[in-house]
């Protein structure tokens, strides 16, 4: 029984040590080797001051350095935070500042690209890229250094489940990115009941298509991990192309299968997704967004093979509940449930009465208790209790349970219904997007006087997004200008696809700017 | 490696529309102001999952030409000159 991640690896190394255990850019490693250079990385970041509980980031493309990366900072007993490689560098920096990362794995391109407040506050740079000749600066380490160090185990460190793992950035709405923290013991009660519920095995051949700080990500990596299997990293070049992304699937005999369902709808729509092509496949996950019925219908037949499961969670709770399809009610459904609570999960919405919701037909919003649930936000106390509130339904002990902010209703069959959000959160492609952390990225422009980002119902993405600005008197900018200055401040898939320019923002008759008829607006202009 | 001689009119105007289209409807949305003819559009993010296919549209309703699916590959949709270069071919054909 594993306590802790890196548990997982050391189990499988010993069963299978020859077998392939990541494949990534046509490069892979066996399960021996990821244990050694793990433990040879975890040795490197000791010497190089990591402790207990100490952040790393994890800043390059992905690769099979990757993996290596996510299990060394653990041996170490420190705390990897991916970080997302095409996010601006005014948020890398800002994430690196906030939970205080001193130590970077990262690549010679991506550390060129940060700003020098950054660069200075780091200790040391551990450089991905073979080149050794690049590491030429105090505090920049080659990744060649690693055949220096202790392979055969990994360094001494006392760690419990309640430790943390990992930090996983989301948008935040007050403007700037939260850090999610999560547990071992997070992790490890949602990989063991995948691994039950999907029975992972050592021949299974696992899809990495998410991001590595996108919790997708987590079920791929560690349960391939746990089962002994081999897992085949995406890397962005191909989940562009569906065509080619069809033809890999159908190479590389995947069998599992975790990603948004807009990436599955693309395939859908723009590859030759065939059963006898894909014979192999027997699993198909999907999570992030609601997955438009009319899709998954066309999904369920052209893959009458695949057991294919809804599975939905905020990343704050990985997954916390799931829906397996049934291909016999498909037809005759308008909404697809979000299903019932995982093993060792449970979930329950409370209604604006502050009542818990038993009754089919009642709604209110989603609350989740139980080992998975994280502890809170990185540094940020008062997000933290707003979230992770206590348990007032039962009154024997302290505990916590979290505020999803989804509100969903309860079905005769047992089934939880998505309805929507209680506050201004949107998802597009599976991410999660505060409005307001857009709204705060315009309004930081000094031009900028008033701003409201609104997001336009889209089939395949789930939403898309525009804004209305006003201007201060006397100066104005091109929607391209305004659209570049964004771009310094949020990831590429917040900028607003097209910005209107007002003089004045419409007002409510309390004086608040009146996001209803903005949104109607903008949904207008967004049909021509 | 073409060797082509100098591009003719209509040939250097077919990569102007490609440019204007790619730039205002791709990569002024993410923030991005100007790329080069050989830039690698997917590296850098101008084009992304969704812009594939805005990108395929405009090849197939404004420039006039049909793309398969397998055509829409990281070779052929790799930088300016690659696109033109598709459209092209698929002219002559």
């Amino acid at each position: 029984m594993a306590y802790i991640l890196q548990q997982l690896l050391q189990n499988s190394a010993a069963r299978y040590p020859e077998k392939t255990a990541v494949w990534a850019r046509g490069r892979s490693i066996t399960y021996r080797e990821l244990e050694e250079r793990s433990n040879q990385l975890a040795h490197l970041l000791q010497e190089r001051g990591v402790r207990k509980g100490d952040r790393v980031g994890l800043y390059f493309p992905k690769c099979v350095e990757s993996v290596i990366a996510m299990l060394g900072v653990v041996k170490a007993g420190g705390v990897y935070v991916p970080l997302d490689p095409q996010a601006p560098a005014d948020r890398i920096g800002y994430i690196i500042g906030n939970c205080g990362i001193r130590v970077l794995i990262t690549r010679t391109d991506k550390r060129r690209g940060l700003n020098e407040a950054t660069l200075s506050s780091l200790a040391c740079s551990i450089l991905v890229d073979e080149a050794p000749q690049a590491c030429n600066g105090a505090g920049m380490v080659p990744w060649a250094m690693l055949a220096e160090y202790p392979a055969m185990c990994a360094p001494q460190v006392t760690l419990t489940e309640t430790d943390l793992a990992y930090i996983l950035y989301t948008s935040g709405s007050t403007g700037r990115p939260k850090g999610v923290m999560l547990s071992h013991q997070n992790a490890l009660t949602f990989v063991e009941w995948c691994a039950a519920k999907f029975k992972i095995r050592s021949e299974d051949r696992l899809s990495n298509h998410a991001p590595l700080h996108f919790d997708l990500s987590v079920f791929d990596v560690y349960n391939a991990l746990e089962a002994g299997a081999t897992l085949y990293m995406i890397t962005e070049d191909l989940a562009l192309f569906p065509s080619r992304l069809a033809g890999f699937m159908e190479s590389q005999q995947i069998t599992v299968w975790y990603s948004v369902p807009s990436a599955l709808t693309l395939l859908l729509l723009h590859a030759d997704l065939r059963a006898d092509k894909l014979k192999q496949l027997r699993i198909v996950l999907f999570a992030g967004e609601v997955f438009p019925m009319k899709y998954l219908q066309q999904l369920a037949e052209r893959l009458p093979h695949v057991e294919l499961y809804n599975l939905y969670g905020p990343t704050e709770t990985n997954v916390c509940t799931y829906y397996q399809v049934e291909r016999g009610r498909l037809a005759g459904m308008d909404k697809l449930p979000i299903g019932i609570a995982c093993e060792n999960t449970e979930v329950f919405a409370v209604s604006d009465q502050n009542e818990m919701v038993t009754q089919a037909g009642g709604s209110g919003e989603l609350y989740v208790r139980g080992p998975a649930v994280t502890y809170g936000y990185w540094a940020d106390p008062e997000k933290t209790k707003k979230m992770c509130v206590p348990n007032t339904f039962q009154p024997n002990f302290e505990e916590k349970m979290y505020r999803t902010g989804d509100l969903v209703q309860l079905a005769e069959d047992g089934n939880y219904y998505f309805l929507g959000r209680r506050d201004s959160m949107i998802k597009s492609r599976g991410y999660r997007i505060e409005l307001g952390e857009i709204e705060s990225a315009l309004l930081s422009h000094p031009a900028v006087k008033e701003a409201v980002a609104v997001a336009i119902a889209d089939d395949i993405v789930g939403s898309r997004i525009r804004a209305v600005v006003a201007f201060h008197d006397g100066v104005s900018l091109a929607p391209a200008e305004l659209q570049h200055y964004c771009g310094t401040r949020i990831p590429m898939y917040m900028i607003p696809e097209a910005i209107d320019f007002r003089p004045e923002l419409p007002k409510t008759s309390t004086g608040k700017v009146d996001r209803a008829q903005l949104a109607q607006e903008s949904q207008q202009l967004a049909m021509k | 490696m073409s060797t082509n001689p100098a591009p003719t009119a209509a040939q250097s105007a077919v990569k102007d529309q490609i440019r204007e289209f790619i730039l205002e409807n791709l990569a002024q949305p993410k923030g991005i102001t100007s790329f080069a003819d050989d830039e690698a559009l997917m590296e850098t993010g101008v084009v992304d999952s969704l812009g594939v296919f805005r990108l395929v549209s405009f090849l197939e309703d404004q420039l006039g030409v049909r793309v398969g699916d397998e055509e829409i590959n990281p070779e052929t949709l790799k930088n300016l000159n690659t696109i033109e270069e598709l459209v092209i071919r698929k002219r002559k054909k």
